[in-house]
C-alpha cells in the first residue's frame, strides 16, 4: 500500500512526461523539436555520469571523450561506406571500451584525483581528435555524414532520441535497484569496507564504467547521426563538464535528474543564444548558483517540498539525507577521535 | 633540425616553461593545500593579463602593469575564496564545477570589457629586440621571462622553506587536519595561499601578454597545459611544479615540429599514466 502511494506521482508524471514527449512534433516547430533532440543526446550522456557520479561517487569529466570516440568511430564506418548496423555496432562496442579503458585507468583515484584522471583522459581524446588529422579531419572534423533513411527527417530522429531515452532511463532503473547496484552506491558509501566484505570493488567498478559507456556510445550515435559531422569540440572538456552539470542540476543520483537537467540546459542555451551573445556568462552563473544553493538538484529539491507539504504520517519513512550537505568548518581543536576517523576515507586519493 | 633551429628552440621552450611555472606554482600550492583544482587558474591569467594591458596602456609603464596585474587578480582571488570556495569546503565535486562557472563568467566578462580580438602588451623598449647568444640571435623578452621565473621560484622556494608561512603551508599539504589541530586558523593559510596563487597568474598574464598576445579563448588552453605540469610535477611541490613546466615547455615546443599529430596525446597521457602509476606525481610526497 505504501509502495502503491509512493509510486503514483512518478507514474502520473511520467506518463504525462511521455505523453508530451511523443506530442511534442505535432506541436512545434523545426527548431524546437531540433533542440529537443540535441537535449535527449545530452540526456544520454547525463545518465551515463549519473550511472558513476551519482551512484558510485564517481564523477567524471572525461566523458564527452567517451561519447566522442563513438561518434568519430560510427563516422569513420559510415564514410568508408559500411551500412547502419555496421555503423551502430562499432560505435556502441567503442563506446563499451573506452569506458571500460577509462575505468581502468582511474581505477587507482579517487576524489579530486579522480576528476583528474578523467578529465586528463578526455583530453586524451580531444588532442587525438584536434590533431589526429589522418583519422577524425583535424579541427574540421569529419563531415558528409548521412543518416539513416529511416531517421532523415528531423522529427524520426527525435522520435528516436525518445525512444533511446527511455530505454536508457528504463535500463537505469533495472540496474540501480540490481545487487549491483547496490554495491556501486557502496562504492560511494565505503568503499574500504565493501572491499572487506569481499566484493571484487575494481571489477565492478570496471563493470560500471562499460555499462555507463554504453549508454555514452549511444549518445554519440544519436550526437553523429544529429549534426551529419563529428568535431574535436564534442570531445572538449566543457562538454564533458556541461553535462556533470546537467547531472548535478537535475539531481545526483536520482532517475530522472540527469533528464530533466539536460533538458532544462540545452533549453536555456539555445533560447537564450538566441538573445544574448552573453550564454557563457550565463552557463557559467547556473554552474555557480548549483552548486552553492541547489547541491541536490531540482529532483532533490522537489522531493523536499513534497516532503514538506505532506502532512507528516505516522511511520513515514523520511527521504534519505541530501548526500552534499556543506559541513561546517571543523574546529581548530579537533578531538583525536575525528582525526583518527578520517583517514580511511581518504586512503588512496593520492596524498 | 640543424644547431641553430635546435638551440632556439630549446630556449623558446625554456621560456614557455618559464611562464607555465608562474601558473603551476600557485596552482600546485593552492592544489595541494585545499585539495581544490581551480579550473578558474587560466582565466586568472587571462585576466590578470588584460588588466595589466589596461594599466600599462594608461600609465606607460610595464612594471605597473606587472603591479595592477597581480593586484587585481589576487583581489579576485581573495573574493573568490572568502565568498564562494569557502562556503563548500571540502566537496570536491562542487568546488571544480564552481570554479569551471568562474572561468566561463570572467572569460565572457573579459571579451564584454576587452573584446575578441588578440592584444599584445607591450613591451618596455629596453626588454626588445634581440640579443646575441655567441653566434645564435635570440628574443631578449623572452630571456627575461626566463630570467623572471628562475628569481620568482628562488624567492618561493626560500619563502616554502624557511619561514613560518611556508612551513605552514608545507604542513598543510600534508596533513590539514593535524595541522588545525595545532591550533592554525588553516582558513587564512587557505586564503593566504590562494591569494599568493592568483597574484602569479595575474602576474603571469601580464608578463606571457607580452609574448603570446592576449585573447579570450586561450585560456582553456593554458589551464590544461597547466593542469598536465602540476600532475605530472606532483601536486603540492614547487619543485615538482618546475620539472612539470620544463616536461610540457618541451613536449609543446617539439612536439609542435616533430611529432604534431601527437603533440596534445603527448602532453595528456603522460597525465593520465601519472595519475595510474603514481598519483602523487613524479616529485610529490606520499604520506
Amino acid at each position: 500500500m505504501t509502495v502503491g502511494r509512493h509510486l503514483v506521482l512518478p507514474a502520473v508524471g511520467l506518463a504525462a512526461a511521455l505523453g508530451a514527449a511523443i506530442a511534442l512534433p505535432y506541436v512545434a516547430d523545426r527548431f524546437i523539436v531540433n533542440v529537443a533532440t540535441l537535449a535527449l543526446t545530452f540526456a544520454l550522456l547525463a545518465l551515463s555520469i549519473n550511472l558513476l557520479g551519482g551512484y558510485a561517487g564517481l564523477a567524471s569529466l572525461g566523458h564527452a571523450g567517451i561519447m566522442a570516440v563513438a561518434a568519430y568511430g560510427l563516422a569513420v564506418v559510415a564514410l568508408d561506406g559500411g551500412g547502419v548496423v555496421a555503423q551502430v555496432t562499432v560505435a556502441l562496442l567503442l563506446g563499451v571500451l573506452t569506458g571500460g579503458l577509462f575505468g581502468i585507468l582511474s581505477m587507482r583515484t579517487s576524489g579530486v584525483y579522480f576528476l583528474m584522471a578523467t578529465l586528463a583522459q578526455g583530453m586524451v581524446v580531444w588532442g587525438l581528435s584536434i590533431r589526429l588529422t589522418s583519422v577524425t579531419g583535424g579541427e574540421n572534423g569529419l563531415r558528409g555524414l548521412e543518416r539513416p533513411a529511416l531517421v532523415e527527417p528531423y522529427w524520426a530522429l527525435y522520435y528516436l532520441a525518445v525512444a533511446v531515452v527511455v530505454l536508457g532511463i528504463a535500463a537505469m532503473w533495472v540496474i540501480t535497484r540490481s545487487p549491483f547496484g547496490l554495491v556501486l552506491r557502496g562504492v560511494e558509501g565505503n568503499e574500504a569496507r565493501l572491499a572487506m566484505l569481499g566484493y571484487a570493488v575494481n571489477r565492478f567498478k570496471v563493470a560500471a564504467f562499460m555499462l555507463s559507456g554504453v549508454l555514452a556510445g549511444a549518445a554519440g550515435v544519436l550526437f553523429a547521426y544529429y549534426n551529419r559531422f563529428v568535431s574535436p569540440s564534442a570531445a572538449g572538456f566543457l562538454t564533458s563538464g556541461k553535462a556533470v552539470l546537467m547531472v548535478l542540476l537535475g539531481g545526483a543520483g536520482t532517475l530522472l535528474g540527469p533528464v530533466v537537467g539536460a533538458l532544462l540546459i540545452t533549453a536555456v542555451e539555445n533560447v537564450m543564444s538566441l538573445h544574448t551573445e552573453r550564454w557563457p556568462t550565463v552557463l557559467g552563473l547556473l554552474y555557480i548558483l548549483t552548486v552553492l544553493f541547489a547541491p541536490q538538484g531540482l529532483m532533490g529539491l522537489g522531493r523536499d517540498l513534497v516532503a514538506r507539504l505532506r502532512p507528516a504520517r505516522p511511520g513515514a519513512t523520511p527521504g534519505p539525507a541530501p548526500p552534499d550537505e556543506p559541513t561546517p568548518d571543523p574546529p581548530p581543536p579537533a578531538s583525536l577521535d575525528a582525526i583518527g576517523g578520517r583517514q580511511p576515507a581518504r586512503q588512496g586519493d593520492g596524498q | 633540425m640543424s644547431g641553430t633551429l635546435f638551440l632556439t628552440q630549446l630556449l623558446n621552450a625554456l621560456s614557455f616553461a618559464s611562464l607555465l611555472f608562474f601558473l603551476a606554482s600557485g596552482l600546485t600550492l593552492i592544489f595541494g593545500l585545499m585539495n581544490v583544482v581551480n579550473l578558474a587558474h587560466g582565466s586568472f591569467y587571462l585576466l590578470g593579463g588584460l588588466i595589466g594591458l589596461t594599466a600599462v596602456r594608461a600609465t606607460g609603464s610595464f612594471w605597473i602593469g606587472i603591479l595592477a596585474g597581480g593586484i587585481g587578480v589576487a583581489a579576485f582571488g581573495w573574493v573568490t575564496e572568502r565568498l564562494l570556495l569557502r562556503r563548500i569546503r571540502g566537496q570536491e565535486l562542487p568546488e571544480v564545477l564552481l570554479t569551471l562557472g568562474l572561468a566561463l563568467v570572467v572569460s565572457d566578462v573579459a571579451t564584454v570589457l576587452w573584446g575578441t580580438s588578440t592584444s599584445t602588451v607591450p613591451q618596455p623598449g629596453y626588454l626588445s629586440g634581440v640579443v646575441e647568444l655567441g653566434s645564435l640571435p635570440y628574443s631578449r623578452y623572452r630571456l627575461f621571462l626566463i630570467a623572471c621565473a628562475v628569481v620568482v621560484g628562488l624567492v618561493l622556494a626560500h619563502l616554502h622553506r624557511r619561514t613560518r608561512y611556508g612551513a605552514l603551508i608545507r604542513a598543510g599539504v600534508d596533513d590539514r587536519e593535524t595541522v588545525a589541530a595545532l591550533g592554525v586558523d588553516i582558513q587564512r593559510v587557505f586564503t593566504g595561499a590562494f591569494l599568493v596563487g592568483s597574484a602569479l597568474a595575474g602576474v603571469g598574464g601580464v608578463i606571457g601578454g607580452a609574448v603570446l598576445g592576449l585573447q579570450p579563448g586561450q585560456e582553456v588552453e593554458i589551464l590544461l597545459r597547466t593542469l598536465a605540469v602540476i600532475i605530472i610535477g606532483g601536486v603540492g611541490s614547487l619543485s615538482g611544479a618546475a620539472l612539470g613546466s620544463l616536461f610540457v615547455g618541451l613536449v609543446t615546443t617539439f612536439g609542435q615540429t616533430l611529432l604534431p599529430e601527437l603533440s596534445f596525446f603527448l602532453l595528456f597521457a603522460p597525465m593520465a599514466l601519472v595519475l595510474v602509476l603514481r598519483p602523487q606525481g613524479l616529485l610529490g610526497r606520499q604520506t
